[in-house]
């Protein structure tokens, strides 16, 4: 049999004695990795938008953004509104969740009125008339430093003080 | 405190990475692998650094990739069975002129591409290897019969 070279031991080597289950690792491994963009397509990891819908006697609210995103992203939440009666002064209210470790870009339009309502983000958009809507579209960038997991997002559509329309979403910020 | 974790994690990630992709696909470098290990080091970066321009940030990064590559070089100097799972062990793929075929597909390389090797060793013939063996580096090693 031909000399075995120096640090060579055949039956680990070559015959792959007690070696022939780590392929089988490096497979599991290398499923793992590619699993990764499989599930990303899923948006598992963000950051494509979602639209939630609600609807009362008097308006309709639809969100539009994504609840999913990940650090330095830049991303849209849309609010659209539709009165079915008459809004004699809406305000748009949103949780500490919508601004906790994120820069708020842009507010556009801009409302009326900015103010605080309890911790929560208030925005005052005026007169909205039956039938009509009012889109708020707001351009966010999430922190690079900010992580969330299922971090709640409220929504609240109120005329002067009373509350037509509730709703609560939660968000997850991926490192 | 999170860009030494993100450095933690994207250094073990990427050790990950080299090692389940296979050393052939590291050992070479084709125009392709240079873009891909340029399109690599980008995306790390990013994820690493961020929005940090600062010194202090890209020390922390350093500090932290280096002291973790010395630490793992060092685990594969100190500890033996960590050497199988780090660097890996060789692999014969010929002996005496006869390929070893299960080995070969183990490390999905094909006759052709053992031959090319050889020939860039100026080897003629398989026939006059003694051994062919594949190196944790990726290189394939041969030793000729005289």
């Amino acid at each position: 049999m031909a000399d075995v070279p120096d640090g060579l031991v055949l039956e680990r080597d070559r015959d792959l004695e007690g070696r022939r289950h780590d392929i089988w690792v490096r497979r599991g491994l290398l499923l793992l990795i590619a699993a990764i963009p499989v599930v990303a397509l899923f948006n598992v990891f963000g950051q494509r938008p979602e639209t939630h819908t609600l609807v009362s006697s008097a308006a309709s609210l639809k969100i539009y953004a994504p609840s999913r995103l990940r650090g330095g992203l830049l991303y849209e939440a849309r609010f659209h509104i539709t009165a079915k009666a008459d809004i004699k002064d809406a305000y748009l209210i949103l949780g500490p969740g919508w601004a906790e470790g994120m820069q708020i870009n842009t507010i556009e339009p801009s409302p009326a009125n900015e103010t605080s309502d309890n911790g929560r983000l208030s925005f005052e958009l005026g007169h909205i008339p039956a039938g009509q809507s009012h889109v708020l579209f707001m351009q966010f960038q999430v922190d690079p430093t900010n992580v969330a997991l299922g971090r709640e997002q409220t929504v609240e559509l109120k005329d002067g003080e009373t509350r037509l329309l509730a709703f609560k979403r939660h968000l997850t910020i991926f490192p | 405190m999170d860009i030494a974790l993100r450095s933690i994690f994207l250094f073990f990630f990427v050790y990950l990475l080299m090692r389940v992709l296979g050393r052939r696909e590291l050992s070479s470098l084709e125009p392709f692998d240079l873009i891909l290990l340029v399109v690599l080091g980008d995306a790390i970066q990013q994820g690493l650094t961020q929005d940090d321009y600062s010194v202090t940030g890209a020390m922390i990064v350093i500090s932290t990739i280096g002291t973790l590559a010395v630490l793992t070089s060092y685990l594969n100097f100190r500890v033996p069975w960590m050497r199988r799972v780090l660097d890996g062990r060789p692999i014969v793929l010929l002996q005496d002129g006869e390929v070893i075929e299960q080995n070969l597909k183990r490390e999905r390389i094909t006759l052709e591409e053992l031959a090319e090797e050889a020939r860039a060793q100026q080897i003629s013939s398989l026939q006059d290897v003694r051994w062919a063996v594949f190196e944790p580096s990726g290189k394939i090693s041969f030793i000729m019969k005289n």
